[in-house]
């Protein structure tokens, strides 16, 4: 018994586990490693201060076997980082940090040529030019699974400079399978993995159409499987501001990593630990700490015991410490998170809101809300025979209903059952079976039902500017929404549900450690601050869109009584030109004119029947916060304000 | 027989060239224009046109104890163009003002069925109809009667010809000399019209007038000659009587002095016949002057003919919710609400729990009603006032 316990290499923990990081499928897989190399990518060009340019190419090699590879124009990473960075998991530069970024933990981009090497056997291949004076260097890194140790393949584990002479590159390049677009610094990796690529959604094309709405500086050229090239241009040329890095918040430490602390910081009094190992605490601060815990601010830390630990422990969470700086954070803003949904996403009302910042568990966060309603389309109506016949083949839903809903944006269960409704097809179709023509069926079905009612709220989440794809409903920012009371503002809600409606919503969750419920960061954990503030945040602009819903309806009331009055002036005006012989078109046009005066008229007082609607509408004309997009000309309009109802014409 | 008469005149006057208007229909006309006159100053005030049309409803009458009818109060209806849930009606009512002023000037009368089909078309640029139906016209018809303070003859129009007439009168009927003794088993039709330019009285031998409410009754009234044999005039107004009946019988009443005794069933239905007969309707509260008989009297059927005819009991109508509810109602009429004989009526029918119509005294004898039951009612004045 005792010879078969050893040691359990983490490399080995995750190659049983791989489900943990987010390789449970094919599907899932190929997603994963783009993701993780377009994290690292951002995170490496915003340190070094550089405005991210990616180039993301999905590459089919073999039926099940893709090839991805993703460079990025940062400052390149130096020899005896690349097999650690690259091989090695729980290696990197985020984890013992307090600072916003997307990594954290060091594991993703390892595991995804860890993943990759299992599948195929492929080495992970990196590119690296850290200068426009030197070659890119080529690196084949492996990991060695049993021992968590990586080591460099090639060049008897040195690595390789590509060749400088074009020709000499091109070949070089071509033999060992990989690219390079011509930069003067920045990273490649390529990762061979075993994958299957699928569109719809938690596809790889949506994942970076939301990085995009997240990252609204970021540049991404991104070429697909089939050849089709994707650009996504950045709507600012500036760079977030660079979120500092900060000591933990002393609310934050558990008992165990205080005691740890106290260990390492030997021989300094108790006053200068607290002063020196957290943020937030003065010397007037600490000295309350040591008062609480009945400790003298010149105690050693070496000679601190278990129980005072205890008490020490207790004294920090008694005393009144002010919050964390916030500076850590870097928020997209209001007005850039506006300016990406509106590129990604068409339609006529947009909002936005950005909480201050707040603590969970010692670590700063911030939530940032984005609501974009109407105007659009689902997917499902944009796509082609051709498209849906090559998705419902490569489709691995059971039933058409759950083929619809995963496939398209905005199709809720109930969009779903129209739909099938339409097309006359049974609950239990398998998608893979449908004949040419169920399929026009189904198209045609798909074209002329308007599922805009029965289309649920499209959710995006995002966690430190990275979108979470996968397990929506156990993830808190989900749970908040369904949670929140929406049918105030204007939309229908079932309990318990998402609410309905064209609505587009994103919520951004920015913190220096994301409590993600898994390695894989797939979805949120339910911290009961976190949900408030998201809550906070969903009312808000829901406010906002229940404010602009209501004036909508209103406009369109206005629309139509006027339409009322005007469909039977003409009919006034000949009825009273027999009886008296007056003229016509003159009485026409000045009963035109009192009917533009009297729905004006109506149209101030409905404004200024309830004062709070008026200060309402101010508030919403005047807030920078909201975007208004004038469906009849396309035109953006700030300032978010809509026509006035239908104007009125002259008859014929 | 109205519309002979008016079409006669207007080719009298197209033979004299130009419609000439008589002078009531120049009053009418000036009437109409004022009407549209006040939309065109509206319109150059930029005010919002609108007409005040009296009111017809239940709360605008008042019963006068005084005339011992209903008259119509000074509430008015306000109907604005530009009003959403009126711009529709003030429209209608503005179509059928045009109508009107059409048939004037063309010297015509039209029914008033005639005239939606006048006024009904397709509104510019929409697929809505001015009148979806003729029940939409008609309620605007009465609008335009009272709003001009003009009767529907004056605007030349009139209603379906309803109810028949047969006893000892000789009358002119447009310039027609009809003896109503001589008009076989049909009688005599009562023109919608009968106002004195067109029907004339030459010579009455009847003593009184009986009013019956249905074709039915009437038919067996005439076949078994009644009227000959009691000296009177036999009406018939087929349920609820058209105005031509009222004014009618109002004007044989007031210019002949024939007493009114109706025949009617004992329901709440036949109740109300007789209250509009007698004091005039709600809804032509404005023509009651011209059209009630306060005088009238109610003959039949009676609560408790079931029992003093001895009916058999296959004969009886049970009442239905709508029945009581209506029963209630007619006994809290103000002209009602004073008489014990009315209420002790009312309050016996409801006791029974069921109705009698007239026909069924047939179930006695086929002629039980012309040779048994009126003559004794009328010998003993066994009436309710």
């Amino acid at each position: 018994m005792a010879k078969a316990q050893r040691d359990i290499s983490v490399s080995e923990f995750f190659v049983k586990n791989r489900h943990l990081l987010g390789f449970d499928n094919p599907r899932k897989a190929l997603l994963t490693t783009i993701k993780e190399a377009v994290d690292n990518s951002l995170d490496a060009c915003e340190e070094a201060g550089i405005l991210p340019e990616l180039w993301v190419h999905v590459e089919q090699t073999a039926e099940n076997r893709f090839k991805i590879g993703v460079q990025d124009n940062g400052p390149g990473i130096v020899k005896t980082q690349i097999p650690n960075i690259f091989g090695k998991l729980l290696y990197g530069s985020k984890f013992h940090r307090l600072r916003m970024s997307r990594g954290q933990q060091g594991i993703g981009i390892s595991a995804a040529g860890m993943y990759g090497m299992l599948t195929t056997g492929k080495p992970t291949k990196i590119v690296s030019k850290t200068s426009p004076r030197k070659p890119a260097h080529y690196y084949e890194v492996q990991i060695d699974t049993k021992v968590n140790k990586p080591h460099i393949c090639n060049g008897r584990g040195e690595g390789q400079d590509i060749p400088s002479r074009p020709e000499a590159a091109r070949s070089y390049i071509e033999k060992h399978g990989i690219e390079w677009v011509e930069a003067p610094h920045g990273t490649r990796v390529t990762i061979e993995l075993e994958a299957k690529y699928q569109r719809g959604r938690g596809s790889v094309d949506e994942y970076l159409a939301q990085t995009a709405i997240a990252n609204p500086h970021v540049t991404i050229h991104y070429l697909d499987p089939e050849g089709n090239e994707h650009h996504y241009l950045p709507s600012t040329e500036e760079l977030p501001p660079e979120p500092k890095e900060i000591k933990p918040h002393p609310y934050g430490v558990e008992l165990g990593m205080l005691v740890k602390m106290l260990n390492d910081a030997k021989g300094i009094t108790l006053s200068q630990f607290l002063r020196d190992s957290f943020s937030r605490v003065s010397p007037g601060v600490a000295k309350r700490i040591c008062q609480n815990a009945k400790l003298s601010t010149r105690a050693s830390t070496g000679r601190i015991s278990r129980n005072e630990v205890d008490a020490l422990y207790k004294a920090i969470q008694q005393t009144k410490i002010s919050a964390p700086a916030t500076d850590c954070i870097s928020p997209i803003g209001e007005e850039l998170l506006l300016k990406g949904l509106h590129e990604v996403v068409p339609a006529e009302f947009y909002a936005a809101a950005t909480r201050p910042p707040n603590v969970y568990r010692g670590n700063p966060f911030l939530i940032e809300v984005a609501i974009a309603y109407g105007g659009a389309s689902t997917t499902a109506q944009k796509v082609t025979r051709e498209m849906l016949a090559e998705l419902l083949a490569e489709s691995d839903a059971r039933t058409l209903r759950q083929f619809l809903t995963m496939t398209f944006n905005g199709m809720g269960s109930e969009g779903a059952a129209k739909i099938l409704g339409e097309a006359g097809f049974g609950a239990r179709v398998t998608p893979g079976k449908l004949k040419a023509k169920q399929i026009d069926t189904l198209h045609h079905a798909l074209q002329n039902v308007n599922i805009d009612d029965g289309q649920t709220m499209n959710v995006y989440r995002f966690a430190n500017r990275v979108p979470l794809l996968f397990q929506p409903g156990a993830c808190a920012i989900t749970q908040t929404v369904m949670n929140t009371n929406w049918k105030s503002y204007g939309l229908s809600q079932s309990r318990g549900s998402l609410p309905s409606g064209p609505v587009t919503l994103m919520v951004h969750l920015a913190s220096v450690w994301v409590p993600f419920t898994s390695e894989s960061k797939e979805a949120v954990a339910s911290y009961p601050e976190i949900q408030k503030d998201i809550r906070l945040a969903l009312q808000s602009v829901g406010r906002k869109l229940g404010m602009y819903l209501r004036r909508r309806q209103k406009v369109r009331q206005e629309g139509e009584r006027r339409n009322v009055f005007l469909r039977y002036l003409g009919e006034v005006a000949d009825a009273v030109h027999q009886i008296n012989e007056t003229d016509r078109d003159d009485l026409y046009h000045r009963l035109l004119s009192v009917a533009q005066v009297k729905t004006a008229e109506a149209d101030t007082r409905l404004d200024t029947r309830g004062r709070k609607i008026e200060e309402e509408d101010d508030d919403l004309e005047a807030d920078g916060s909201v975007l208004i997009v004038d469906t009849h000309d396309k035109a953006i309009n700030t300032n978010g304000s809509a026509s006035n109802g239908a104007p009125i014409t002259e008859e014929e | 027989m109205a519309k002979r008469v008016k079409r006669k005149r207007a080719a009298a006057e197209r033979g004299n060239g130009a419609v000439k208007p008589s002078s009531r229909d120049r009053k009418t006309l000036g009437d109409l224009t004022g009407l549209a006159d006040r939309v065109v100053t509206a319109a150059q005030r930029k005010r919002d046109p609108h007409v005040d049309i009296p009111s017809r409803t239940l709360s605008n009458v008042s019963y006068n104890r005084r005339k011992r009818f209903i008259e119509m109060g000074s509430n008015t209806n306000r109907r604005q163009l530009f009003n959403l849930s009126q711009a529709k009606a003030y429209m209608q009512t503005m179509l059928v003002a045009s109508g009107c002023k059409r048939l004037i000037d063309e010297g015509k009368t039209t029914s008033i069925r005639g005239l939606y089909y006048l006024l009904k078309h397709t509104i510019k640029g929409t697929k809505e109809e001015t009148f979806a139906e003729q029940s939409e016209c008609d309620p605007i018809i009465e609008d335009v009667e009272v709003l001009l303070n003009s009767l529907r003859e004056e605007l030349h129009l009139f209603a379906q010809k309803r109810g028949d007439m047969v006893g000892e009168i000789t009358l002119i009927d447009s310039g027609d000399e009809i003896d109503c003794s001589r008009m076989g088993s049909g009688g005599y039709g009562i023109p919608s019209i009968v106002e004195p330019e067109v029907i004339q009285f030459k010579k009455c031998d009847a003593k009184f007038i009986l009013h019956v409410e249905k074709d039915t009754v009437w038919q067996r009234f005439n076949e078994d000659k009644f009227w000959r044999k009691h000296h009177c005039l036999l009406t018939h107004g087929a349920g609820q009587p058209p105005r031509g009946v009222r004014r009618m019988l109002h004007r044989l009443h007031d210019e002949l002095g024939l007493p009114v005794y109706c025949l009617l069933d004992n329901d709440p239905w036949g109740y109300y016949i007789y209250s509009v007969i007698k004091q005039g309707s709600i809804n032509l509260a404005f023509e009651s002057k011209r059209m009630a008989i306060p005088d009238a009297k109610y003959l039949g059927l009676r609560s408790r003919d079931f029992r003093r005819c001895e009916l058999s009991d296959s004969v009886k109508i049970n009442l239905n919710d709508t029945d009581r509810k209506r029963a209630k109602q007619i006994a809290s009429y103000p002209w009602f609400e004073n008489k014990q004989p009315w209420q002790k009526e009312i309050a016996e029918m409801l006791a029974n729990g069921f109705k009698l119509e007239v026909e069924s005294l047939i179930s006695k004898d086929i002629s039980y009603v012309t040779e048994e039951y009126v003559p004794e009612r009328l010998e003993k004045q066994d009436w309710l006032d």
